[in-house]
């Protein structure tokens, strides 16, 4: 319950508000709803749009692929891919930390990790029909172009700052043959528990480690579960 | 509905039908996923929307454009910058209160910095960002793009 409040709290507060309103002035209460009417509309004509949209890249585009693709690749075309990877995916800006990090692991340089965490927070395909409904297309592409352009300059500034060996890169101190799961990512998406009911379990909408020993051989498939976590919420030392 | 969202639409529903018939099961699971993302910010779009009624009808539109409007456009860039750096909605919700407030006669420019700023800098995830990817990348980054969002503003005030 008080979960669900702190979830909602925001909800909760426009209802008492609305109710207070409706308390001191019926008309004016009647005619914040009227007001909202023609949002409410507008929103129901995106809202589809986004969520379709969202399922459809995340089927067609997979983010490994690109993520493949981008390797040490700096120069111009590495920046289209990182920007490409970032306006793709789904999520605030923190989904984007563990994904960055595997990249970095990888050999991904810090003016590319700069452009997808910027892009991935403010270009999003799908989010760029709301934009246009709300505000207008040319709004809309006017603010892309100059984003963009702002990205690329923003990466290649953080890059002079900022040197590779600034960036922890070690490996969180995980114990021999443990398992950890990192919260604050994990979505208790379930893909987990799916894949190795051995390992994992969903609790109050989290993943546990129910058994945090790897016990090894041939088929575990604690590798997998950590592999295909969308969020890369597993860790696991071997 | 304008040009653009229709061409979305046709888009998005061929490509919907083409996915269908090529793999059905991943399409239903990923909108299954999409779905959870959606559900979850349910409350805040529904409470954003009646949000947004509440203001057109208390707030007079003379006080936005008093303080929004283009009289002190750099002040009020700042401010709805730093907003905007400790604000927790997602972009989604910020839209149509961004859009309900320029129809009222605010100036864009502060509502460009909001809305980048929003989504790029983060008070809240700065310590989450420190701890992967150290201090110094963290201060650089968000220092670097509080800039840019009032830069990237300013431009787009000189051109609409
Ligand atoms: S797969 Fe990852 S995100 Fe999903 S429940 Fe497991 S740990 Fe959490």
């Amino acid at each position: 319950m008080m979960k669900r409040l702190r979830k909602n709290g925001f909800l909760a507060f426009v209802v008492i508000a609305y109710i207070g309103l409706f308390i001191i002035n019926k008309e004016k209460a009647i005619l914040s709803i009227k007001n909202s009417g023609y949002y409410i509309k507008e929103m129901l004509t995106v809202m589809p749009l986004v969520f379709l949209l969202t399922a459809l890249i995340d089927t067609w585009i997979p983010q490994e692929t690109i993520m493949d693709y981008l390797g040490d690749g700096s120069g111009v075309k590495g920046s289209f891919i990182s920007i490409f990877l970032g306006s793709i995916s789904a999520g605030p800006i923190y989904a984007a930390f563990p994904v960055c990090k595997t990249l970095l692991r990888k050999g991904a340089s810090i003016f590319n990790i700069v452009v997808i965490l910027s892009s991935w927070a403010v270009i999003k395909i799908p989010m760029l029909a709301n934009e246009a409904r709300f505000l207008s297309p040319k709004f809309m592409a006017i603010r892309w172009v100059f984003t963009t352009i702002g990205i690329i300059i923003m990466g290649y500034m953080v890059s002079k700052v900022v040197k590779r060996d600034d960036i922890p890169i070690e490996e969180e101190a995980i114990e021999h043959g443990k398992i950890l799961i990192k919260e604050e990512y994990c979505i208790g998406c379930g893909i987990c528990a799916k894949i190795a009911p051995g390992y994992f379990e969903i609790e109050n909408n989290r993943a546990i480690a129910i058994d945090e020993n790897i016990h090894g051989g041939v088929d575990d498939d604690v590798d997998k579960a950590e592999e295909k976590c969308p969020t890369r919420a597993i860790a696991i030392s071997k | 509905m304008d040009i653009f969202t229709k061409g979305l639409w046709i888009i998005t529903v061929s490509w919907f039908i083409i996915s269908m018939k090529r793999d059905k099961n991943r399409t239903l699971k990923s909108m299954k996923k999409s779905k959870n993302m959606m559900g979850n910010m349910l409350g805040q779009i529904i409470g954003i929307l009646f949000l947004i009624g509440l203001i057109l009808t208390l707030i007079p539109p003379e006080m936005i454009k008093e303080y929004l409007g283009s009289s002190n456009t750099l002040i009020a860039t700042i401010v709805s910058a730093l907003i905007g750096t400790i604000t927790l909605i997602p972009a989604f919700v910020a839209f149509p209160l961004i859009g309900s407030i320029v129809d009222m006669g605010a100036s864009i420019v502060p509502s460009v910095a909001f809305l980048t700023t929003l989504t790029m800098v983060g008070i809240v995830t700065f310590n989450l960002e420190s701890r992967e990817f150290g201090r110094r990348f963290a201060i650089a980054r968000n220092g670097i793009s509080f800039v840019f969002a009032i830069l990237i503003a300013l431009a787009m005030g000189v051109i609409l």
